[in-house]
């Protein structure tokens, strides 16, 4: 998950909640007057206004009260949850709870369905938040969704799935080449996360310091995005890291040269410790006197968002 | 208890919804001034006539604090009583009460209640970022301590869609959805809106297929059952029998009043679906001593479709849980059965910050005066007016009878 979501900051008030939940315990206060159970966390009961309050541990199984579907983002930084299942989640005490779904095709959610907690770290240093799954899944009751950890998964997922055997086309062979043009893009490469550690590095490296990229702390007060964001050539060049499975290799050459770009877009920001993931495609193929010349258009997106953060037109000759 | 209808709306004005971008930017006391003096205009009063205020009191521009007494003596006025209401989209039902009170005590002869709501210019250090930035969260407080902060941002449950859009999938789930019905709240209204020239959709009609066929933003929501945010602002002068006596217009008396909240979140409603309007709608019926079937039109706030629909369903139109059967049935323009939002509604008039909910006042108020223009009701005595702060959180509702 990027690092620009908001994030809770526990109180006095609620720290017991916050700390039950980096240890994958559900704790919410009760009521001793009426027996009333209280969430959120407050110092009194609000229904007899008692504050004789304990701490009591529950299972944290319940039923979906209502839920949503989000076609928009509430916010930009949420784009890798598209869409958000956003849920309010009625406990077995009684509490409600806004939460959000994890686990769960879009299909089976349905208002009434049981469900059960996960904890969900989404901090390095083990903060978690409260999300639920339905009752009948196999899915963990911990999970890890910092973005290290998400970027981990997903290259181990990728790497477990056989490698697709390549076509081999010469690069003279007009007819073939022509025919790898294509308006389908490829599979997604493997992730990687573009975090703030990065950012400095390449703002050191090209100079460009500008605090929009470089101050988390004014960023988070003045900028739109509510906080830092890379530099689009930084997420350009980042293209090198992102390994895309192709299912086709240009053969026979004796030489390859990088032309360099017909068309340099940033249409959408990466976030500061946003996870970005790219595919291509071979969008024309050109014979020339000294050889033939093939335009891959890649995109880089910010995992799970629609618009691309940068589209790329690459030129390359092989001769 | 209550009012005894002593009070009337005797003059009105608001800004043409205009895009926030393109709209002229005036100070908020600037605004206030001017939408005063067209208000009482509108009425025939002088300014020394007024000795009441209520204004919006957050996202005042020139002031956080201390608001009334900057605004009275920007403008002039000796004040008998000044109020800030801060309840989101009823606001301005709250200010009209508030203001019909401050008159049947005999406080003050004449109150202005005014909403502010184009930007202000920007100052030389003033960063012109800072809306997006307050926009960011819709509404919901980023303070350390605030529980929303803490139990919903992180869950990305912020700004008003997927509250609304929860409460609509949890009314599906209970009651039944019919997409049709709900498309046709928006459809009516905006043939309502096509005989509004002050309208921001005013010359652009609407079909149902237009809205079902429009982009999905939150289950089941879609966009064209959203209002548009536009720059605007709105003023109404409530006064005194004596005073509305002297006026240029037919009044439109406050004859009931009801006001109901508990929850931020919807969340933590009781039962989502049974919204805060109920209660309030009871207590004005009660207070005007009418009926439900002795309303001639309905102006309800309608930030979404599904606002209009539980508004019909808890303020007594619609039996509970027939709410999308009854629209089907009912023409609610304003040649139909059961004229609601005659002025085409928020949803095509534009939604000009909490001074929208102006724009269901000043409609009653046209309407009860004879000066509807093309949508005039052949009858217009009685009209119910609502208003709906937060998610269905701050909910009020007006009933405005002919002097």
């Amino acid at each position: 998950m990027s690092t620009n979501k908001p994030l809770p900051t526990p109180t006095e008030i609620s720290a017991p909640y916050w700390n039950g939940l980096k240890e994958g315990r559900l704790t919410i206060p009760h009521c001793k007057s009426c027996g009333h159970w209280i969430f959120f966390p407050r110092r009194h009961c609000d229904k007899c206004w008692s504050q004789d309050l304990e701490w009591n541990e529950v299972e944290g199984t319940g039923t979906l009260y209502t839920y949503t579907l989000t076609r928009v983002p509430t916010l930009p930084d949420f784009t890798d949850e598209m869409p958000q299942k956003m849920a309010v989640v009625e406990l077995d005490e009684g509490v409600r709870i806004n939460t959000t779904l994890i686990g769960v095709d879009e299909a089976e959610i349905e208002v009434g369905m049981r469900v059960k907690p996960v904890f969900d770290t989404v901090k390095p240093d083990g903060s978690a938040l409260l999300r639920f799954t339905s009752a009948g899944k196999d899915f963990p009751s911990r999970i890890d969704s910092t973005p290290a950890a998400l970027a981990a998964a997903a290259d181990a997922q990728a790497s477990a799935e056989p490698a697709a055997v390549k076509r081999q086309v010469r690069f003279d062979d007009e007819a073939a080449m022509r025919a790898m043009v294509s308006e389908t893009y490829s599979a997604w490469s493997n992730q990687i996360v573009v975090d703030q550690a990065l950012i400095d590095e390449f703002a050191r490296l090209s100079g460009d310091d500008y605090w929009i990229h470089t101050d988390p702390e004014r960023a988070r007060k003045q900028s739109p995005f509510g906080g830092t964001i890379a530099h689009g050539a930084l997420v350009q060049v980042l293209q090198s890291r992102l390994r895309i499975p192709l299912d086709f290799e240009v053969v026979g050459f004796n030489n390859m040269v990088n032309y360099g770009s017909d068309r340099l877009r940033f249409p959408a920001p990466v976030p500061a410790g946003s996870r970005i993931h790219a595919r291509s495609r071979v969008k024309s193929v050109e014979k020339l006197p000294k050889g033939t010349q093939l335009t891959m258009e890649i995109v880089t997106h910010v995992v799970g968002s629609e618009r691309p953060s940068v589209i790329n037109d690459l030129v390359i000759l092989y001769m | 208890m209550g009012l005894k209808g002593n009070a009337a709306i005797v003059g009105a004005a608001q800004y043409k919804p205009e895009k926030y971008a393109t709209a002229p930017r005036m100070f908020h006391l600037e605004q206030v001034a001017d939408l005063a003096g067209r208000a009482l205009a509108d009425a025939g009063l002088k300014a020394s006539d007024i000795d009441g205020l209520v204004l919006h009191g957050p996202q005042f521009h020139e002031a956080q604090v201390f608001v009334p007494a900057m605004a009275a003596e920007y403008l002039g006025l000796s004040l008998n009583f000044a109020e800030v209401v801060d309840l989101g989209g009823c606001s301005s039902v709250a200010a009209v009460w508030r203001a019909a009170m401050a008159v049947e005590m005999g406080l003050c002869q004449a109150v202005l209640c005014v909403i502010p709501a184009r930007m202000a210019p920007f100052g030389p250090d003033e960063d012109p970022s800072w809306m997006a930035r307050a926009m960011r969260f819709g509404g919901h407080s980023t303070a350390f301590g605030a529980p929303e902060a803490e139990f919903d941002l992180p869950y990305g449950h912020m700004g008003q869609n997927t509250g609304y859009a929860m409460i609509a999938q949890r009314y599906a789930a209970k009651y039944g959805y019919d997409p049709v019905a709900m498309a046709k709240i928006a459809v009516d209204q905006r043939t309502n809106a096509l005989a509004n020239p002050q309208a921001s959709f005013f010359g652009k009609p609407l079909s149902i297929d237009d809205v079902l066929a429009s982009k999905m933003v939150a289950e089941p929501l879609r966009v064209l059952e959203i209002v548009m945010p536009v720059a605007g602002g709105a003023a109404v002068i409530i006064a005194s029998k004596e005073v509305a006596a002297r006026a240029k217009n037919r009044g439109a008396c406050i004859t009931g009043f009801g006001e109901h909240l508990y929850f931020k979140s919807p969340t933590y409603a009781t039962e989502m679906t049974d919204t805060p309007i109920g209660p309030a709608a009871e207590r004005a019926f009660a207070m005007a001593g009418i009926k439900r079937s002795d309303i001639h039109a309905a102006q309800i706030y309608d930030c979404y479709t599904i606002t209009v629909l539980l508004t019909l369903e808890d303020a007594g139109f619609a039996p509970k849980g027939e709410g999308m059967r009854w629209v089907r049935e009912h023409d609610l323009t304003y040649k139909g059965n059961f004229p609601m939002n005659t002025h085409g509604g928020q949803l095509s008039f534009g939604q000009s910050g909490t001074a929208g909910g102006m724009s269901q006042v000043i409609e009653a108020f046209h309407q009860i005066s004879g000066r509807a223009g093309d949508r005039q009701l052949k009858r217009c005595d009685t009209v119910f007016v609502s208003g709906t702060g937060g998610v269905m959180s701050e909910q009020g509702a007006l009933i405005l009878q002919g002097a």
